[in-house]
């Protein structure tokens, strides 16, 4: 008796302990889920930026879910998932398909499925929209890197600077002087094409 | 980004970028309203700028995903959930013991991935703390090559911490010290300095001479970022060494001989420490 109760005791104490990692793991699994799938389509959309590539750019998603999710423990609730997220995909990116060649490059024109939907514009959009959304590929194409890259996340993403800061890791005023540059940079190869209009 | 409302000047372009993205704190937000109320140059660049940044969101939504791609991602996401969750089953079933059996080789599973996710977060870190640490060295480098090839006089010429110092005011958003030449190791003498940016940071460069050897000290912001302490060392036959103080990163970069430039910065150090 002496020998097998403190075995019983051990073996049920450690079978609840598994239980409820396990019950844990499933909730985790579905948490992950439920904030991770919803991110999809913008995920993909930085990932093209990136890699200018569908194939490339669906196994750059791929790769940063499933490392999201093995090192979802590490994620801080109350914290910006998405710009998590981002870190991991953009991390993904840098250590394993640096130097892609750009003549991979396959634009959202090409797959008919889902082009830019109207609805929520002003008149000042439109006459941006209508004559210029093309004009503005070839100068966020032109933008340097680290530049349009931040506004990526600024403008497109909609990732506060703070969260931008934590992405890139940089200071905030490194994400503040790249926003204003970005900007300034953007407008100045605008500038030929729209004139004073913009 | 100011703290006092601003009211006659006209907004600055960090201030215009973050007031568009929502970014200013009510004050500043107030004192950028209360200037755009009445300036009508002032309330153009914000509309341009709103219209840019519009502009620039849609066209960067620019790639979506074929449309079978969501399933196919979820079926993935949900097996691999499903393999943390449940691992593989027992080759050799014991259909007595396979409840706990299952529930016993959860643990594993859950080190696994806790495994994992350290080995990830170790590579992705120390990757990461690499590839800045080459970048920032390199920066270093080049500036300081710069220096010795150019024999560009410096902004500000000077061998007085009295000239030098002053010239800073307003031009960094920190402030330091500087020691009396007198402090200075021997044969160490404070040639100028210049404004200059290190890895996105406004930084102070102090020119001094050791003997002959040219001598670059870089002095910025410390940041909560402490990946770069890591950037001593030797590189392409220069000496590169830095050391912190609780506000500032001081970064030496010579050719000098190793001790004197640590010599050189402990008296850096040493005055910035308040009396």
């Amino acid at each position: 008796m002496s020998g097998s109760a403190p075995w019983t005791t051990d073996r049920n104490s450690s079978q609840v302990e598994a239980y409820r990692t396990m019950l844990s793991e499933t909730s985790r699994c579905d948490t992950f889920e439920q904030l991770a799938l919803p991110l999809f389509p913008s995920l993909y959309n930085h990932a093209f930026w990136l890699t200018h590539d569908q194939a490339e750019a669906e196994d750059l998603v791929q790769e940063t879910f499933s490392k999201a999710l093995g090192a979802f423990d590490s994620f801080q609730p109350g914290t910006n998932f998405k710009a998590w997220t981002i870190r991991i995909l953009r991390n993904t990116f840098l250590t394993t398909r640096t130097g892609l060649a750009a003549s991979r490059t396959v634009f959202l024109e090409d797959h008919p499925e889902k082009l830019d939907t109207p609805g929520g514009s002003t008149p000042e959009d439109n006459l941006i929209r209508l004559d210029n959304l093309a004009a503005l590929h070839i100068a966020l194409e032109q933008l340097p890197p680290q530049l349009r890259e931040v506004l990526l996340l600024c403008d497109v993403d909609e990732i506060k600077y703070k969260d931008i800061a934590l992405i890139l890791d940089v200071p905030i005023g490194t994400v503040m002087s790249r926003v204003s540059r970005a900007r300034r940079t953007l407008r100045q190869l605008l500038q030929p094409q729209l004139g004073e209009s913009l | 980004m100011n703290e006092k409302p601003q009211i006659t000047e006209h907004l600055n372009s960090y201030t215009l970028n973050a007031f568009i993205d929502g970014e200013l704190s009510p004050t500043e937000r107030q004192g950028a309203e209360q200037h755009l109320a009445t300036c009508h140059a002032c309330a153009l660049r914000v509309l341009s700028a709103t219209q840019l940044k519009a502009a620039t969101a849609r066209a960067g939504h620019r790639f979506a995903p074929p449309a079978e791609a969501l399933g196919r991602f979820a079926a993935q996401l949900r097996s691999q959930s499903q393999l943390q969750t449940n691992p593989l089953p027992q080759t050799s079933p014991q259909p007595q013991t396979k409840t706990p059996a299952r529930l016993y080789s959860i643990r594993p599973a859950a080190w696994a991935a806790l495994a994992a996710a350290i080995l990830l977060t170790i590579s992705l870190l120390s990757w990461r703390q690499l590839h800045q640490t080459n970048t920032l060295a390199a920066e270093l480098l080049d500036q300081h090559l710069a220096i010795l090839s150019s024999a560009a006089t410096p902004q500000v010429i000077s061998s007085d911490r009295h000239t030098v110092k002053p010239w800073f005011q307003g031009r960094l958003p920190f402030s330091f010290n500087l020691p009396d030449t007198a402090a200075l190791p021997s044969d160490t003498i404070l040639k100028g300095a210049d404004l200059t940016y290190l890895n996105g940071q406004p930084a102070a460069l102090l020119l001094f001479t050791i003997h002959k050897h040219q001598v670059s000290i870089f002095l910025m912001q410390r940041s909560t970022n402490s990946t770069l302490s890591t950037l001593s060392g030797a590189r392409a036959g220069f000496t590169i060494h830095t050391a912190i103080t609780p506000d500032l990163r001081i970064v030496a970069v010579s050719d000098v001989n190793p001790s004197e430039l640590d010599n050189l910065l402990a008296v850096l150090v040493q005055i910035q420490k308040p009396a």
